[in-house]
């Protein structure tokens, strides 16, 4: 879902996903550089990513990501999901600081 | 799905995963570098975050998922593997090419003929509706007879059925322009299409108001294929009038191009409602209301019956019906007893989703014998293929060890074998698949007859590609589940430590394959031995007359709208034009042609000292002064018919029979047949005051095996509806065709010959299902035998080699060759012995099922099957003898070196 929210907002190679993630990561969780590419290929064979090779920021040719059409939805569905997760979660504190 | 096709172009995705890390390791020191951190130390934390090797191997998983994967490395592996073994692969191959494509090809019969359901609407609900009992009424046709008015009452009881039709096979002529052709046909109730919901492909269908009553509605539907290739498939057909047996009829439709009609054995051109039997079937009774039996009756039974349910339900009716029948026109007086069995008669149902079909009847008993026997020489395949591989895998036993040691799980490996197994089976299966197309083509060259013939068609349907591919998975399964398991067992130490001296892997389970293999295949052998000597024993007793220089042809002047004296007249006068013919030595004709399988039969009252009436129906035939001569068989007492005997119809007189030494030895034995009078029919109104002029030889008339009493009548008394000439030739048939043909078109230019042909032909023809069975059989039985010894050498070769130390041991301490020629020339006996006393009882229980195709000889016959088994057992002895003479030839010191 973390890959989906960063794709969705500009398509990007797997090395700029990682340092986006670690920047997030940093405060947050730790990300193993190491699963990215399992992950990215996952989500490609799902339908959900496609990739295409394109000239990166350095000049070299890097496979840049983005969300296909069925990846945005997924993502909907999954912040949908998240949210009633975390709402639920967020009552129950509520309820128990009352 | 999308997985798989990962594999094909998994060199790209590596690369490009390749690419892509590479980009992200560079740009990781690149960045590290430029935040301070020294070379090296940058270039050893990111290949350390990163972890490449591992993340290529799960990158892979998620391309192809695991199992998938190692299962396509195996079939690469496997295909590598057997291309590097061209012997072994093409053996294999060869054997599963050969058991698959034979039953894929006989099965594709079965399919077509016996088990393949009407292309109708719910197929599943229709059943046949058949007499059980006596008749007492006649009727012609095949089989299931029934007659028009009990099916018009069938179709009042809607309790049961949602529809119930009748239908008949005939034969008509058919002009549209030209010359009349002699074709095909059905004749069927109004009720046909819609019961069984076949619709038009053009116009309409025949409808319930075409079969209003006699000659309501003279009109036809061609069938789809006869529509394309007489009319071109012609687009205003619909309409046209064509001429049916000299009958103006209107085209009314084309079927559906689906629908053959209900009997695979014979294609219709085209259908004509029940109401024009007149035209159809000249010179026949009101046979829409006499019980004349000449049509099949297919009823659509209510979803809520069963076929048993309804046969119980509809007997109160039947025996109502049955008392109704006796008072319609036409019932036959008969006598007190014969109407006791009559009125026990039942009415049968059996479920038809295939439809009607004589062909079925007589094929299917034969197509199975012979699916059978394709079964087991594909189990001797499947033996075979076992056999080599456990011989690989005995060879390839270090390999496998190896494997073992280096942590190779026991179920991986029985995986790669089994992989090993299913790629040969596979691509046997192919091979098979190829060959049956041929093979089937070549098979209805066997069938009976042409109508037949062209219903079978070769192609590959999906449903024959699904039975080659279940077959060849299933003979993969089987030929490597064996060595697949053995493998798993085998102890990794003694695999490693062993040497080609000891150790006897497998050995015990090859042996029991061989003698299964031999006990199958002399189950073949001794199969194909029964059919081959039926066949010869038909051929060489032929039909009791001679047929060199013989033709027959047949004419019928009724259906071209003779009436029977003009029809009467005809005739006599092309067969004296036919006697005068410098191309003719002599010429007769009979009523019915002989060997076509039926004949014109009846009881017989027989009037010696006593009145009685013969056990069971004597073949009947009306036939010309000469016909006998011509066929050549003698008058053994008494004379032929001669112009005293032929007289038109009307004229009363003394009559005259002709009788065949099988009916004088059945019936007048003891006395003298000359003078004894004889009347047609069993009824108590019967006159016997046909007189017995002469005795003739016995000769077939139905078929080669038919040995029946008959009686013989002058053709030239009463009306003829048809005859068939039989003459004997000089010079060739072609050039006695051309003068016959010039003498019919000068009697009536539109009158067609039918069926000409050398009795030869006919005798042949009539052979058709012994041929089919006698090549078949005999080539897999060839097949089978050569499996079997190639199997048996392959084992004894595999001992042989096993034991080289052994016997060179025994030759070093004193042992002289001979001794071991026989050491293992034993082992291969005790193996053929039992293989072939598996097989004796397996014969005498199979015997009983193909016992009625058999002529001449018992399945069980004592000469054939030794025979069979001694040339099994000379083969199998020869194939061993090869390695138990290498063995013998072993030098001591040679056998002992190989340590």
């Amino acid at each position: 879902m973390l890959i989906l929210q960063i794709l969705s907002l500009e398509p990007a190679h797997g090395y700029g996903i990682a340092q986006r993630l670690e920047q997030i990561s940093r405060s947050v969780v730790q990300v193993n550089q190491g699963s990215l590419y399992p992950a990215l290929h996952r989500l490609q064979q799902k339908g959900w990513l496609r990739g295409a090779w394109k000239q990166s920021e350095t000049g070299r040719e890097a496979k840049f990501y983005s969300l296909t059409p069925a990846g945005r939805r997924q993502l909907a569905v999954e912040k949908d999901s998240w949210a009633r997760l975390s709402g639920a979660v967020n009552l129950i504190f509520e309820e128990g600081s009352r | 799905m999308i997985r798989f096709f990962n594999w094909f172009r998994r060199r790209s995705l590596e690369r490009g995963l390749d690419r892509e890390l590479q980009y992200h390791y560079d740009r990781r020191v690149t960045d590290l570098m430029s935040a301070g951190v020294p070379q090296s130390e940058a270039l050893r934390r990111a290949a350390v975050e990163l972890g490449l090797a591992q993340v290529r191997e799960e990158v892979r998983d998620i391309w192809l998922t695991r199992w998938l994967r190692d299962f396509l490395y195996d079939l690469r592996f496997s295909t590598r593997s057997l291309l590097r073994s061209p012997g072994f692969t093409a053996t294999t191959l060869l054997s599963l090419a050969f058991g698959i494509g034979a039953s894929t090809a006989i099965y594709s019969l079965v399919d077509q003929v016996i088990l393949h359901a009407l292309p109708v609407r719910n197929p599943e609900r229709l059943v046949l509706v058949d007499w059980h009992g006596d008749h007492v009424v006649g009727g012609f046709g095949s089989y299931n007879l029934m007659s028009y008015p009990i099916c018009r009452d069938l179709q009042q009881q809607t309790r049961f059925f949602d529809g119930v039709l009748c239908r008949a096979e005939i034969l008509v002529n058919v002009a549209a322009g030209g010359d009349p052709k002699p074709v095909a046909a059905e004749i069927v109730s109004g009720s046909y299409f819609s019961v069984l919901g076949v619709g038009p492909a053009l116009g309409r269908v025949i409808e319930e108001p075409d079969d209003s009553g006699p000659g309501a509605s003279p009109v036809a539907v061609l069938s789809h294929s006869f529509w394309q290739a007489e009319f071109g498939g012609a687009a205003d057909i619909v309409g046209r009038k064509i001429l049916i047996n000299e009958h103006p009829t209107t085209v009314i439709g084309v079927a559906a191009a689906a629908f053959h009609g209900v009997d695979v054995g014979a294609v219709p051109a085209l259908w004509i409602p029940a109401s024009m039997y007149a035209a159809a079937l000249p010179g026949t009774e009101d046979l829409l209301r006499h019980p004349t039996r000449w049509m099949q009756i297919l009823a659509r039974l209510r979803p809520d019956f069963t076929a048993a349910q309804a046969q119980a339900g509809l007997q109160p009716w039947f025996q109502g019906w049955i008392r109704d029948n006796m008072v319609r026109p036409g019932f036959p007086i008969i006598s007190s007893d014969r109407r006791r069995r009559y009125l026990a008669s039942t009415l049968a149902l059996t479920s038809a989703p295939q439809g009607h079909s004589p062909m079925r009847r007589s094929l299917s008993q034969p197509l199975w014998v012979l699916f059978a026997a394709t079964g087991v020489l594909l189990c001797l395949a499947c033996m075979n293929v076992a056999g080599l591989f456990l011989a690989r895998g005995s060879a390839r036993g270090r390999e496998i060890g190896t494997r073992l040691a280096l942590g190779a799980s026991r179920g991986r490996i029985g995986r790669q074998l089994l992989a090993d197994s299913l790629l040969l089976a596979l691509a046997g299966g192919a091979l098979g698949i190829a060959l049956a197309s041929p093979a089937v083509r070549a098979l209805t060259a066997f069938l009976p007859d042409s109508g037949g013939a062209t219903a079978i068609r070769s192609a590959v349907s999906l449903r024959l590609l699904a039975f080659a591919f279940l077959t060849s998975l299933a003979a993969g399964l089987a030929s490597g589940l064996a060595p697949a398991l053995h493998a798993g067992r085998n102890d990794l130490i003694s695999s490693l430590r062993e040497r080609g001296g000891t150790g006897f892997g497998g050995i015990g389970l090859r042996k029991c394959i061989v003698t299964l293999q031999v006990a199958f295949s002399l189950i073949l052998v001794v199969g194909a031995a029964l059919f081959v000597r039926t066949l010869t024993g038909l051929l060489a007793k032929g039909p009791g007359f001679n047929t060199g220089h013989l033709v027959s042809f047949s004419l019928a002047p009724r259906k071209n709208g003779y009436s029977p004296a003009d029809a009467g007249r005809l005739i006599r006068r092309i067969d004296a034009e036919i006697r005068a013919l410098p191309t003719v030595r002599t010429s007769g004709i009979a009523r019915y042609a002989l060997l076509t399988g039926g004949s014109w039969n009846d009881p017989v009252t027989i009037q010696t000292g006593r009145r009685f009436v013969t056990d069971r129906d004597i073949n009947l035939n009306g036939v010309s002064p000469g016909f006998f001569a011509t066929l050549g068989v003698r008058i053994l007492d008494g004379r032929d018919f001669d112009a005293r005997d032929s007289r038109p119809a009307g004229e009363t007189g003394s009559r005259s029979a002709i009788v065949n030494q099988a009916f004088v030895k059945r019936y007048l034995a003891g006395i003298s047949p000359l003078g004894v009078r004889l009347g047609e029919g069993s009824g108590p109104d019967v006159t016997p005051d046909i007189v017995i002029v002469g005795v003739v030889g016995d000769f077939n008339y139905r078929g080669l095996r038919d040995d029946s009493a008959q009686a013989f009548f002058p053709i030239f008394e009463g009306d003829d509806s048809g005859a068939t000439f039989y003459a004997k030739i000089r010079g060739s048939s072609a050039e006695a065709f051309q003068s016959i043909h010039q003498v019919v078109r000068q009697a009536d230019p539109a009158l067609p010959i039918l069926s000409f042909r050398t009795l030869d032909e006919q005798v042949s023809r009539s052979l058709n299902t012994e041929r089919m069975l006698a090549a078949l059989s005999g080539s897999f039985g060839a097949l089978a035998l050569v499996l079997s010894l190639i199997g048996l050498y392959g084992v004894m070769s595999f001992v042989v080699a096993r034991r080289t130390r052994e016997i060179g041991i025994r030759l070093a301490l004193g042992a002289t060759g001979a001794s071991a020629l026989r050491l293992v020339l034993r082992d291969a006996g005790v193996m053929i012995a039992a293989g072939v006393a598996i097989a004796l009882p397996c014969i005498a229980a199979l015997g009983k099922l193909f016992q009625s195709q058999l002529y001449g000889v018992t399945a069980t016959d004592p000469a054939t099957v030794a025979a069979a088994a001694a040339i099994l057992a000379a083969g199998a002895l020869a194939a061993a003898f090869i390695p138990a003479w290498r063995a013998s030839n072993v030098s001591p010191m040679d056998a002992l070196r190989l340590e």
